[in-house]
C-alpha cells in the first residue's frame, strides 16, 4: 500500500510541475509584451492580448484547480480512502462539466475543497491529533489550516472575479485568513508563551 | 515653487547626511572585507558601532525626508479660485456617477493637500537600504560569526555605493512630481485651461500619491526585499558550511519577509483596481513578483526538511535562486514596459 509520505510528494511534485508552467508561461509573456510592443498597442488590441493569455495559461489553472481539490482532504483521509475521494471528485466534476460546462465542474471541486479546509481548520483549533501534518504543534496546524484555506479562497476569489462586491469580500477574507495563518505558522512559540499555554513541539 | 519648501535647505542638510554615509561605508566595506577573507576577527567593536552610527544616520536623513514631505503637504495645496469650485464640483459629481472608484468633491475651506508617502522616487532606495541597515544590525547581534558580519558589511557597502552615485534623494529632490506640478504654481493660468490641469493633478493625487495603499503596499515590500538580502547571504554561508545557526538566521528572516511579502503584494491588488482598473494582468512586473513568491515558498516548505544533506544544498541553492528573483523584478522596472515600470 502506498504510504502517505509518498502520496504528499508526487501531490507536490505536481504542484511544482504546474506552477513552473505557470512562471514560464509569465516569462515567456514579460519578453513578448516587450518585443511585441503590446503596449503601444490600442486598448482593444491590449484586451486581446490579454484574453489570448488568458486562454493560454486556462489548462494550467484549471490543473491547479484539480490539485488543490485532490490535496486538501490529504489531511482528514488514509491514503486509500484519498484516491477514491480523489476519484469520486473528479468524476463529480467531470460529470457537472460535462452537464453544466466546465466552470460549474470547477465551481464543484472549489466549493469540495473549500468545505473540507473549513473542516480541517475547525478540527485544528479543537486540537484534533488524527489529523496529518507535518508539524506538531497547535499554532502551527491551526495557522497551516488558515494559510491552506487562505488559497483556496483565493482560487474562489479568482473564479468569481467578474462580481466585483463578492470579489473584493472574498479577497479580504482571504487577506485575513492567510496573513494571520502565517503569524500563527512563523510565531507559534511567541503566541504559546503569550497564552501561556505549553511551549510548541519542534 | 521652491522657494516655498525650502528645498536649497533641504538638499544643503542632506549633503552632509549622504556623504557621512559613504564615508562610514567605505569603513564598513573594508572590515567587512578583512573580516570575510582573515580566520580571525579585526576590529569587530569599532565595525559595531560603525553599524550603530549609519544605521542612526540613516534615520536621521529619513527624518529629513519627512520634514520635506510635511513641507510639501503645508505649502502646496490645490486651490481653485472660489467662483470655479461649484462648476468643478459639478463636473465631478457627473464623472463619479458613472465611475466605479469617484473622486472626493472638490472643498474649498479645505482645498486637497499632499501627503506623499516617504518612499517615492528615489526616496525608496533609501528606505530600502535603511531598511537592511536596521535588519543587518539585529542579525549582528543574532549571530556572533565574524564573516558572517563581514558579509554583512560589505553588502551594506555595496547598497550605500549604490545609493550615493545613482540614487542620491538629496541631490535632485523628487524630480517626476516636481515637474508634475510646477505648472500649477509656475504660472498664470486662465480659469478653464487651470480646470484641466486640476484634473489632470487631482486623480494622481488620490489614486496615486495619497493612496492609503501607497503607505503600506511599497514599505512592506522593500522591507521584504532587505529579509530577502539576509537570507541570500546566509545561503551563500550555507553552501560553504553546515552551520544550524546560519541557517537558522537565514529562516528567521525569510519567515518574515515571507509574511511581509504576501501581505505587501495582497495590499497592491485591490489597490491596482482601484487605479487601473481590472486590465492590470500579464504586468511583467507583477508576473515577476509572482514568480519570487513562488520560488520562496518553495523556500520555506524546503526548509522544512533542511537537516537531510541534499536538501540542506537545495534548500541554499532556493534562497539564492530567490534573491535573483529579486534582482530581476527590480529591473523589469526598467527593462519591461508595463504599469509599474519607468520605460
Amino acid at each position: 500500500m502506498a504510504k502517505k509520505g509518498s502520496y504528499d510528494f508526487y501531490l507536490i511534485l505536481a504542484t511544482t510541475v504546474v506552477l513552473a508552467g505557470i512562471s514560464l508561461i509569465c516569462v515567456w509573456a514579460m519578453f513578448h509584451f516587450k518585443l511585441a510592443g503590446i503596449n503601444l498597442l490600442p486598448p482593444a488590441g491590449k484586451m486581446a492580448w490579454q484574453e489570448r493569455m488568458n486562454s493560454i495559461v486556462a489548462p494550467f489553472i484549471v490543473a491547479l484547480f484539480v490539485l488543490l481539490g485532490i490535496c486538501v482532504p490529504k489531511r482528514l483521509l488514509p491514503v486509500a480512502w484519498l484516491n477514491r475521494f480523489a476519484a469520486a471528485l473528479l468524476a463529480t466534476a467531470l460529470a457537472g462539466g460535462l452537464w453544466f460546462g466546465v466552470r460549474i465542474g470547477l465551481l464543484v471541486i472549489l466549493i469540495a475543497a473549500l468545505l473540507l479546509q473549513l473542516a480541517v481548520l475547525v478540527l485544528a483549533l479543537a486540537g484534533q491529533d488524527f489529523l496529518s501534518f507535518v508539524k506538531k504543534g497547535y499554532w502551527v496546524r491551526v495557522g497551516s489550516s488558515l494559510v491552506h484555506l487562505g488559497l483556496v479562497l483565493f482560487v474562489l476569489d479568482l473564479y468569481f472575479h467578474r462580481l466585483p462586491a463578492l470579489h473584493l469580500l472574498l479577497f479580504w477574507v482571504t487577506t485575513t485568513a492567510t496573513v494571520s495563518g502565517m503569524i500563527c505558522c512563523f510565531y507559534a512559540e511567541g503566541i504559546a508563551r503569550l497564552l501561556g499555554r505549553k511551549p510548541e513541539p519542534d | 515653487m521652491t522657494g516655498l519648501i525650502d528645498l536649497q535647505l533641504f538638499q544643503a542638510l542632506g549633503r552632509p547626511v549622504m556623504l557621512m554615509l559613504l564615508v562610514l561605508a567605505g569603513w564598513l566595506s573594508l572590515a567587512g572585507a578583512i573580516n570575510l577573507l582573515r580566520s580571525e576577527p579585526w576590529r569587530e567593536r569599532e565595525a559595531r558601532w560603525g553599524l550603530l552610527l549609519i544605521s542612526l544616520v540613516f534615520l536621521l536623513g529619513f527624518g529629513l525626508i519627512g520634514w520635506l514631505h510635511w513641507r510639501i503637504n503645508r505649502q502646496l495645496p490645490l486651490e481653485l479660485p472660489a467662483q470655479l469650485a461649484d462648476w468643478l464640483n459639478r463636473q465631478l459629481a457627473n464623472a463619479n456617477r458613472s465611475a466605479a472608484y469617484g473622486l472626493p468633491l472638490y472643498d474649498p475651506t479645505h482645498p486637497p493637500r499632499y501627503v506623499i508617502p516617504l518612499w517615492i522616487e528615489n526616496e525608496k532606495y533609501y528606505f530600502w537600504f535603511m531598511g537592511y541597515a536596521l535588519l543587518a544590525l539585529l542579525a549582528w547581534r543574532r549571530l556572533a560569526f565574524h564573516r558572517f558580519r563581514g558579509g554583512l558589511l560589505l553588502l551594506l557597502g555595496i547598497q550605500i555605493g549604490l545609493l550615493y552615485f545613482l540614487a542620491d534623494p538629496f541631490a535632485e529632490p523628487l524630480p517626476k512630481f516636481f515637474s508634475e506640478i510646477a505648472p500649477w504654481f509656475s504660472t498664470q493660468l486662465a480659469p478653464m485651461p487651470r480646470i484641466g490641469l486640476f484634473m489632470k493633478l487631482y486623480p494622481r493625487m488620490i489614486f496615486y500619491y495619497n493612496a492609503h495603499y501607497m503607505w503600506l503596499h511599497p514599505p512592506l515590500l522593500f522591507v521584504a526585499y532587505g529579509c530577502i538580502t539576509l537570507t541570500f547571504l546566509t545561503s551563500l554561508f550555507m553552501l560553504a558550511r553546515r552551520q544550524p545557526e546560519i541557517e537558522r538566521l537565514g529562516y528567521e528572516a525569510a519567515k518574515f519577509g515571507y509574511l511581509l511579502l504576501t501581505f505587501g503584494m495582497l495590499l497592491g491588488y485591490p489597490w491596482a483596481l482601484q487605479a487601473w482598473g481590472p486590465n492590470w494582468w500579464w504586468d511583467p512586473k507583477i508576473c515577476s513578483s509572482i514568480m519570487m513568491w513562488a520560488i520562496y515558498s518553495t523556500y520555506l516548505h524546503t526548509r522544512l526538511y533542511a537537516n537531510k544533506p541534499a536538501m540542506w544544498y537545495f534548500s541554499s541553492f532556493l534562497g539564492i535562486l530567490c534573491f535573483a528573483a529579486m534582482i530581476f523584478t527590480f529591473l523589469a522596472s526598467f527593462l519591461f514596459p508595463g504599469e509599474h515600470t519607468f520605460q
